[in-house]
């Protein structure tokens, strides 16, 4: 199983520092390979559990990035990430 | 102990650090040791210590190579908070492999100062509190974690000590019994003699129990003239800081740091994020004036691919960048806009090293363009002003007063260039007298010409700082001054103990002193 999301962060400073975190957490609770691509600054797809492959990705504030899953869990892998984006990675009232 | 085993336990000593930090309520810090901690477990990480290993090499040395290599990838990306993270990832490369050593940190047992090359963040925050007295660092910056950690402490924190070198070289450990550190001028001492070390208590003693000068309100001579009191602040950071400290806004925003040290110019939303978070916490009561980059000249901006040039000081810098690069001021313009539309506060942008009328044409065309091109909505009320810094500027000052809403005197510049004189020349320190009748003279006319056309003037060099100083600028009728916040304590306290009548007639005689 296979699926795929594209989100834009809306986190003031990015994907940097708590919301990184985050992001690889949520990740990480999950068979599925997940890799994530920036596609803002274009460059090599990180694999979503790896904090510093998430970093490296300099994803700034208003990037759009692409979220792929691939295993039995890719689905709700995806979900929960975009559950999680849309409610601004921990600092709902900062992000928008 | 085994790579596997050390990365574990690491993960263990992060996490109740994280938890010891929260339960103190030092939230900011934990959820760094909290991201330390996903480091320590990092799929990227453990591989290449892995491979490392399987070649051949000792655990001990693959991981760190490991992390010193993810820390250098993450550094190559010009964004400020990812070098905060790549001292992250060292900071934990280094834990797991004392771990796998089996070496232990010598922590401090007594209160002590921390003589190191840098103190990275998960060992500042296992010292015990208390114990750590103060920081002397060979390497870092006045931005690096420890430096930041100590002024949230309240302790004494001197960087960049080249001396040090040889000092560490002897290894880990208690370097000496006794040792003095003064965070104002940067001297540290090692086993200072016993008439030093009276001396030091004494000095110690005084700074303790002299309070330094709080400003509590708004600032007036005695017989009730008001005076203004803003900070000038460098970093959006340092705005708690100015806000502590009594200030009635920020006279000098300096936006330089979003434009330095990086490889592509800064975004407008990157931008627009950094201004916005400064505007939103000071209000509408507290106005912020932002000044439009003042780079090129001496400070190396690559991705403009400046030519050297013999004079920089004289060269293609600030508002003179505009003629070729446009661009680069409109988007400047435009995300200081949408900020202040944001903060629901009025925009107030101030441009450097204007010499001309024909520099504020150029001004408002960019002012223009930028509006023009603004979303809908995001139209803020605008104040334009201009910094008095080159001399033609004062000679022409009732045509700009007639121009700009506001004047802001840099004196540090406009000494310089009335002098003709580098300020970064030691040899020619002599010319930077701030308070020479040939500098006072200028400012009294930017005074007098500004006041003719209704707007006010600010002062936003060192002079203002300085209580003195800020007691002679009142006195030429100066309405705002500008300083470092650490300053505006001891000059609201200069300013309220005597009348305007006493500093007109000082300010007078310093303008006709005999030089």
């Amino acid at each position: 199983v296979a699926a795929t999301a594209r989100l834009i962060i809306r986190n003031p400073s990015g994907l940097h520092a708590r919301p990184a975190a985050l992001f690889v957490r949520t990740a990480a609770g999950f068979a599925a390979e997940i890799t994530v691509r920036n596609l803002t600054r274009a460059g090599a797809a990180a694999d979503a559990k790896s904090i510093i492959g998430v970093l490296g990705l300099g994803v700034g504030s208003g990037n759009l990035i692409e979220v792929s899953a691939n295993g039995p869990d890719a689905e709700r892998a995806i979900d929960a990430i975009v559950e999680l984006v849309d409610g601004g990675i921990g600092e709902a009232a900062e992000a928008g | 102990m085994s790579l596997d085993e050390a990365t574990h336990a690491a993960v263990a000593q992060l996490d109740a650090i994280a938890e010891r930090l929260r339960s103190l309520g030092r939230e900011g810090e934990a959820a760094i040791l909290e991201a330390q901690s996903l480091m320590a477990l990092d799929p990227m990480l453990l591989q290449g210590a892995q491979d490392e290993i399987e070649a051949g090499r000792s655990p001990g040395d693959a991981i760190r190579d490991a992390s010193e290599r993810a820390a250098a990838t993450l550094e190559a990306i010009p964004d400020p908070v990812l070098a905060a993270r790549a001292a992250d990832i060292r900071d934990v490369g280094s834990r797991i492999a004392r771990l796998i050593a089996g070496h232990r940190l010598a922590l401090p047992d007594r209160p002590s100062i921390a003589i190191c090359q840098d103190l990275p963040p998960s060992v500042t925050a296992e010292i015990p509190e208390g114990l750590l007295l103060g920081v002397a660092l060979v390497g870092g910056s006045a931005t690096s974690h420890a430096a930041i950690l100590a002024r949230s402490l309240g302790i004494p924190a001197v960087v960049g000590i080249d001396g040090l070198t040889r000092l560490l070289a002897a290894g880990q450990g208690p370097v000496a019994a006794t040792a003095a550190l003064d965070g104002g001028t940067g001297d540290l001492v090692i086993d200072p003699a016993d008439d030093e070390i009276d001396w030091w208590a004494e000095r110690s003693a005084q700074a303790e129990s002299s309070p330094r000068p709080i400003k509590t309100g708004p600032v007036a001579t005695l017989d009730g003239r008001p005076i203004a009191i803003l900070a000038n602040i460098g970093r959006p950071e340092e705005a708690r800081a100015a806000l502590d400290a009594g200030a009635d806004g920020v006279g000098l925003f300096r936006s330089e740091f979003l434009f330095l040290g990086r490889l592509r110019p800064p975004t407008e939303d990157e931008q627009v994020v950094a201004y916005r978070d400064v505007l939103e916490r000071f209000g509408r009561h507290r106005p912020v004036v932002i000044r439009l980059a003042d780079i090129g000249g001496d400070k190396d901006v690559p991705y403009l691919g400046l030519p050297a040039e013999d004079n920089p000081f004289l060269g293609v810098r600030a508002v003179r960048l505009a003629v070729d690069s446009p661009d680069l001021l409109v988007v400047q313009v435009r995300a200081i806009m949408r900020a202040a539309t944001a903060a629901g506060v009025t925009a107030n942008i101030m441009a450097p090293m204007v010499a001309t009328l024909e520099d504020v044409d150029l001004l408002e065309a960019i002012v223009g363009q930028a509006r023009r091109e603004l979303p809908a909505g995001a139209d803020a009320r605008l104040r334009l002003g201009v910094m008095i810094e080159v001399p033609s500027a004062v000679l022409l000052i009732r045509e700009l007063a007639a121009r700009v809403a506001f004047v802001s005197i840099g004196t540090n510049d406009l000494t310089q260039y009335l002098f003709a004189a580098d300020r970064t020349n030691a040899r020619l320190a002599r010319y930077q007298q701030a308070t020479h009748p040939a500098v006072l003279r200028a400012i009294a006319a930017v005074v007098d010409g500004a006041h003719g056309s209704g707007i006010q003037v600010a002062v936003c060099g060192e002079l203002a700082g300085d209580p003195a100083g800020a007691r002679l600028l009142a006195g030429l009728g100066v309405d705002e001054l500008s300083m470092g916040y650490r300053s505006i304590g001891p000059v609201a306290e200069a300013l309220s103990t005597v009348t305007m009548g006493e500093l007109a007639t000082a300010a007078r005689a310093a303008l006709d002193e005999p030089c």
